[in-house]
């Protein structure tokens, strides 16, 4: 196969395998408002993989990544079992704080650390543009075991978004639903960094919600508009020569701008409500997420 | 050099941070925009950068910064429209993205250039143990000036933090009001990001209204208790930085965080007996 397009396939395949599971744990997460818990667990297994460094396990190999699972576990469990009473403490707030103290033990780190400063940059920027096909086809084993389990669980973990009030057991869930996060994002943050991976997690899955409340049609939405995005950003990456993540992040970008505008611009079509009173109604007329 | 004069800086500015954005963290958790801090200081890096590469800006200078807060003017204007025009989106995971927007646009633009990992690293973890004289009192003077439109304003502010749509309902101008407080909110994170890094901003905004709020649900009995933390958490992590020759900034946040452990623990503690 021409080397260029053994390229294109390769990184085609892989983001429309990821594609699938990001954007249906993003809609989960876009409902639960709890929008930056992906960069805690990130953040987390930065911190796993700096550990291993600072004791001279390289970046990338088998014992640097049980070391980020062990750090992201601990910050799975974090994630379901701290969730205040107090009604004047928002969830994001303990996701604020645990991405704030991970951050802190990251830096404190670093700073012992002779290269902490490189291999921070490295969790942020990933290195997409040089995967294989054995990832591409561990990943995609992966994922499928990660996506069938979703499937088998997704009575509980559909009623647990849409309604967590009465729920026995939510901890443990919880629990299973940020490890599935935890390890998609192990598997995903070396690849693509931390920044592309919650941009894979979040743009396709809002542009999702933003045109429909039901859980299909805004998956097919999403990981279709999000696909069509990165292909847009892999080709204009190859011919401008550009750097391959932003690109692809700055294309996902203009096509959530782009359906920001049109998807209010339908909203406010369908509202014949006055100004006044149009937050309320329009929000319960298409399912509005405050 | 003894530890007054090493330190009397750096608790200085932790004081005016604490004091700043203490008052601003109890509206970021009211009205749920706890990352805006994080999108805010990416915003300003990237006007920053912008500056420099189209418009030849030196990076460390005074019109850097202008072009910074010239973006973040801009983001307030989409936030406050956002925040009214669009139903389908929560407001944090609109912020949320736009962080990664730009965060990838300012990756976009520095490309692969060399050296970027410390500036990473320094615009986490900031240099506060460096903090000179006259850029606190600048910071200071415009920290001063911010706070009295905060105490000015404070009313209609508080209204819209309390309730979003009996503000809407009740025929308030929200889309104006809520600019004006993310402008505010741009020019104090954008100053205070300069001083002390994201991660302590972050810190501080946040940590110390958690605290608060374990105590009680009224305005100023909080805005105490968060001046209260902030300043207690800074003397004990400059302190502990000191003492165990550890980076001040991580060691302030780390403080903040276990004042806020500790706080936690007792609540716990004190509703069980």
């Amino acid at each position: 196969m021409n080397v260029t397009v053994n390229f294109f396939v390769m990184q085609i395949t892989l983001i429309a395998v990821v594609l699938v599971l990001h954007t249906y744990l993003g809609l989960h997460i876009i409902r639960r408002g709890i929008i930056f818990s992906d960069l805690v667990l990130d953040q987390l297994a930065a911190f796993g993989v700096m550990v291993g460094i600072g004791w001279g396990i390289r970046y990338g190999t088998p014992l640097s990544y049980v070391l980020a699972l062990g750090a992201t576990l601990i910050g799975c469990a974090l994630l379901a079992v701290l969730r205040p009473r107090n009604r004047l403490i928002p969830q994001e707030a303990v996701i604020g704080i645990l991405y704030g103290m991970a951050m802190v033990a990251s830096l404190l780190l670093a700073d012992k650390m002779r290269e902490g400063g490189a291999s921070l940059n490295a969790t942020l920027v990933g290195s997409m543009l040089w995967v294989s096909w054995p990832l591409v086809w561990v990943t995609i084993g992966i994922y499928a075991a990660l996506g069938l389990l979703h499937a088998l669980c997704r009575g509980p973990m559909l009623r647990l978004t849409e309604d967590p009030s009465a729920w026995p057991r939510r901890a443990a869930w919880d629990f299973l639903f940020f490890v599935t996060q935890g390890i998609i994002t192990i598997l995903i943050v070396p690849v693509a960094g931390v920044l592309l991976a919650y941009g894979f997690l979040m743009i396709p899955a809002a542009i999702g919600t933003m045109f429909s409340r039901r859980w299909v049609p805004a998956l097919l939405i999403g990981w279709g508009t999000g696909f069509v995005a990165c292909v847009l950003g892999v080709i204009t990456s190859y011919r401008m020569d550009s750097p391959y993540g932003p690109t692809l992040m700055l294309a996902m970008g203009a096509f959530f701008v782009l359906a920001l505008v049109v998807s209010t611009w339908l909203a406010c079509r369908r509202s014949t409500v006055p100004a006044g009173l149009a937050a309320g109604s329009v929000g319960a007329e298409t399912g509005g997420l405050r | 050099m003894n530890l007054a004069s090493m330190l009397g800086f750096p608790f200085l500015a932790c004081v005016l941070l604490s004091l700043i954005l203490g008052y601003l963290g109890l509206h970021v958790l009211k009205r749920e925009v706890i990352f805006i801090d994080i999108a805010v200081a990416q915003m300003a890096a990237l006007g920053a950068l912008a500056g420099h590469l189209f418009l030849g800006v030196p990076g460390d200078s005074v019109h850097a910064l202008a072009c910074g807060m010239s973006v973040t003017l801009v983001a307030a204007i989409f936030f406050a429209v956002a925040r009214r025009k669009v139903v389908q989106l929560p407001i944090e995971a609109i912020i949320g993205i736009t962080y990664a927007i730009s965060a990838g646009g300012a990756l976009f633009m520095i490309g692969k250039g060399t050296g970027g990992h410390t500036h990473v690293q320094d615009m986490l973890s900031g240099a506060l143990l460096w903090v000179k004289g006259p850029e606190l009192l600048w910071t200071g003077i415009a920290f001063a000036v911010v706070g009295a439109c905060f105490g000015l304003f404070r009313k209609p502010f508080q209204r819209i933090s309390d309730g979003y749509a009996e503000a809407v309902a009740a025929g308030m101008p929200v889309i104006g009001w809520d600019f004006l407080f993310y402008a505010l909110c741009g020019i104090v994170i954008t100053l205070a990001v300069r001083l002390a890094g994201v991660v302590v901003v972050f810190c501080f905004l946040i940590i110390p209204a958690t605290v608060s709020a374990m105590f009680s649900a009224r305005w100023g009995i909080r805005m105490m208790i968060t001046w209260l933390v902030g300043i207690i958490g800074a003397g004990a992590g400059l302190l502990f930085a000191q003492w165990l020759d550890l980076s001040a900034g991580a060691c302030v946040a780390l403080a903040l965080g276990l004042v806020l452990a500790a706080s936690a623990t007792g609540t716990l503690f004190r509703k069980t007996i």
